[in-house]
């Protein structure tokens, strides 16, 4: 009998160093199954013999194409077996878990993306559904921070950002170097440098725990109503089904409810922000 | 609910024939301790107290189980699911554990099932007994509803002097007593009700006074989020984990992959883990999401006492005392922490 805990074979298609921590990855399940996520959601993988760990999705849901894409940096022991896998070899897929982001929730309105480091992974899946519909859509803003140059993921994607001319795109590094002419300053120095209508703009946070306590008071002081916010939280989601308990922030299993939250839904919860 | 009159000679022979016929597992004396362990006569099992070190749930919830095995060949890894159970009888149960038992069984089959759990928990027949004195000191079960077994067996004993009262709760329950004794008559419920009572009696006098109601544990322990007993208690727990290992409603757990020498085979087994650990919630990047010892005692207690609580509609806390019994440092006990929250709270 197939469980809970049974993963799927799956087939690693590409491999594309991005960075010298991230890898991104193009993934098929096998005989072409679909895995029918929605933006947000993350899958376990599993790398037979060395674990399990969850993942977010990366790309954008795609009906028509058998792949999915997913960018992982050495962390731990099964990302850091990962990143030695090539084309052809095989992994292990449970899910998608995970709420994921309601569309429902940003179709007609302005869409404010702050993404910080890693945080541009998950976010990614969400920004291409938006931009691949864009008609359904208001004004786009995609901000973007990272520590160094170095660590920047998906540069030919961010240039094609910064060339359209309806996505509104920043970007800043924490500390830049000798090749890096543009903002510097954390994530949060963006938000002044743009305006948003606060009553037409929903706007999404990805990044490292501790940056969003800062970018969302950022929000607030331009006005920004506190159910426009939304957040992917990072937790240790280890079974993905909303048993093993590792991911709970007080009473919520952010594998099951979340990690998709809304900033007023969880602000009282004292364990999330 | 079928019941029977069952004399003592009665229930030793038919204990006996159930040995012959299936595994049968009940608190055994081991060293200075007991413990559940399969039963190979009846004057073996231990009745009454005291209370097993480790809850019954193994035998459902195996600290260690195999999830999945696999295979590498040459198209690539080969895996076969492992849920393996096996038919039994867990015989003497106490009625915080058949509580605990029927509380893990929601938890496990709610939404996403677990089969792992749900096929082990298929394949085995409780038979609880009815405790008539504390079995521990530690004990707080008549505190917290654990003490009525609420029908959560499928068969049940009460001694009630020379003769065991058995009620069956469920087809399996009624199986099992078929050939057995005679009918209980007015006289033997009457018995029952004396028994029982007398129990309660006991019961109410001996084990730790709850201050609190029980249905408010879950507003004392929302309205007792900063309350300072936590960091005073959190700063005593050395974080072993004890409390959680020994709970029948701790269900938490961690899942390892094992790798054969031949690099070949291997296994991904899941393990009980506990939310007192250290790194429970510590995720690759380092980022600790209860990195203090008090949040971590805070949140323990609040899945008994508040979260399961106000979810399942009573307190996962059974009162078998257990963690109370193993805590090192005697920081941990749900009574006493509700007490002190809802003492100092109300100035």
């Amino acid at each position: 009998m197939k469980t809970l805990y049974t993963p799927e074979i799956a087939v690693i298609k590409k491999v594309v160093p991005q960075t010298a921590l991230e890898t991104f990855f193009e993934i098929e399940l096998s005989e072409k199954k679909i895995l029918g996520h929605l933006p947000g959601q993350f899958v376990e993988v599993s790398i037979f013999g060395v674990g399990e760990a969850p993942i977010s999705v990366s790309s954008p849901p795609t009906p028509d194409k058998p792949t999915f894409e997913l960018c992982v940096r050495k962390v731990g022991n099964v990302t850091g077996a990962l990143l030695g896998m090539k084309p052809g070899d095989k992994i292990g897929i449970r899910g998608p878990f995970g709420n994921g982001f309601d569309l429902n929730n940003f179709r007609g309105k302005d869409v404010l993306f702050i993404a910080a480091g890693l945080g541009l992974v998950p976010l990614r899946s969400l920004i291409w559904t938006v931009l691949n519909n864009r008609q359904d859509f208001g004004r786009v803003f995609i901000l973007y921070g990272c520590k160094t140059p170095k660590e920047i993921l998906f540069k030919e994607e961010l240039a094609s950002f910064e060339s359209r001319k309806d996505v509104e795109y920043q970007i800043t590094v924490d500390l830049g170097d000798e090749t890096w002419g543009g903002n510097v300053g954390v994530i949060t120095t963006l938000i002044p440098k743009i305006t948003f209508d606060p009553k037409k703009t929903q706007a999404v946070i990805v990044g490292p725990p501790i940056m969003y306590r800062f970018a969302i008071k950022e929000l607030l002081s331009r006005r920004l109503p506190e159910g426009n916010i939304w957040m992917s939280l990072e937790r240790k989601m280890k079974c993905g089904v909303g048993k093993c308990g590792h991911c709970q922030m007080n009473q919520i299993y952010v594998c099951q409810e979340g990690p998709v939250f809304n900033y007023a839904k969880v602000k009282d919860i004292p364990e999330a922000v | 609910m079928k019941s029977l009159i069952i004399s003592r000679r009665e229930l030793t022979t038919l204990i006996d024939n159930l040995i012959k016929q299936t595994e049968v597992v009940a608190p055994l004396q081991q060293e200075n301790f007991t413990n559940y362990a399969p039963l190979r006569s009846s004057p073996e099992m231990v009745w009454g107290g005291p209370q097993t070190v480790i809850p019954p749930k193994q035998f459902l919830y195996p600290q260690s189980e195999e999830l999945l095995s696999y295979e590498f060949g040459g198209k690539g890894p080969q895996v076969k699911d492992l849920n393996r159970f096996k038919k039994r009888i867990l015989l003497g149960v106490h009625p915080c554990d058949l509580n605990g038992i029927f509380q893990m069984d929601q938890v496990f089959a709610e939404k996403n099932k677990d089969e792992n759990y749900l096929e082990k928990r298929k394949a085995v027949t409780l038979i609880g007994v009815d405790c008539l004195k504390p079995c521990s000191p530690e004990s707080i079960c008549s505190r917290m509803g654990g003490l009525n077994p609420k029908g959560r067996f499928d068969l049940f004993l009460t001694d009630i002097g020379g003769s065991y009262f058995a009620e069956a709760a469920t087809p399996k329950g009624e199986e099992i007593i078929k050939n057995a004794g005679k009918p209980a008559t007015a006289i033997d419920i009457k018995k029952l009700k004396q028994v029982r009572k007398k129990r309660d009696t006991l019961f109410n006098k001996e084990q730790k006074k709850l201050l609190p109601k029980l249905a408010d544990l879950p507003q004392v322990m929302k309205k007792g989020i900063n309350h300072p007993e936590w960091e005073e208690r959190g700063q005593k727990c050395y974080s072993c984990g004890s409390c959680n290992m020994v709970c029948p409603t701790c269900y938490c757990f961690d899942v390892q992959d094992y790798m054969h020498i031949n690099l070949v085979k291997g296994v991904r087994n899941r393990f009980w883990d506990g939310c007192m650990l250290e790194d429970f919630a510590k995720i690759a990047s380092g980022e600790n999401f209860r990195e203090n010892r008090s949040e971590r005692l805070r949140h323990r207690t609040y899945r008994k006492l508040y979260y399961l609580f106000e979810k399942w509609g009573e307190s996962f806390c059974t009162g078998c005392g257990r963690c109370i019994k193993a805590c090192l440092t005697n920081i941990v006990s749900p009574l006493e922490i509700a007490n002190a929250l809802s003492r100092k709270g109300k100035k």
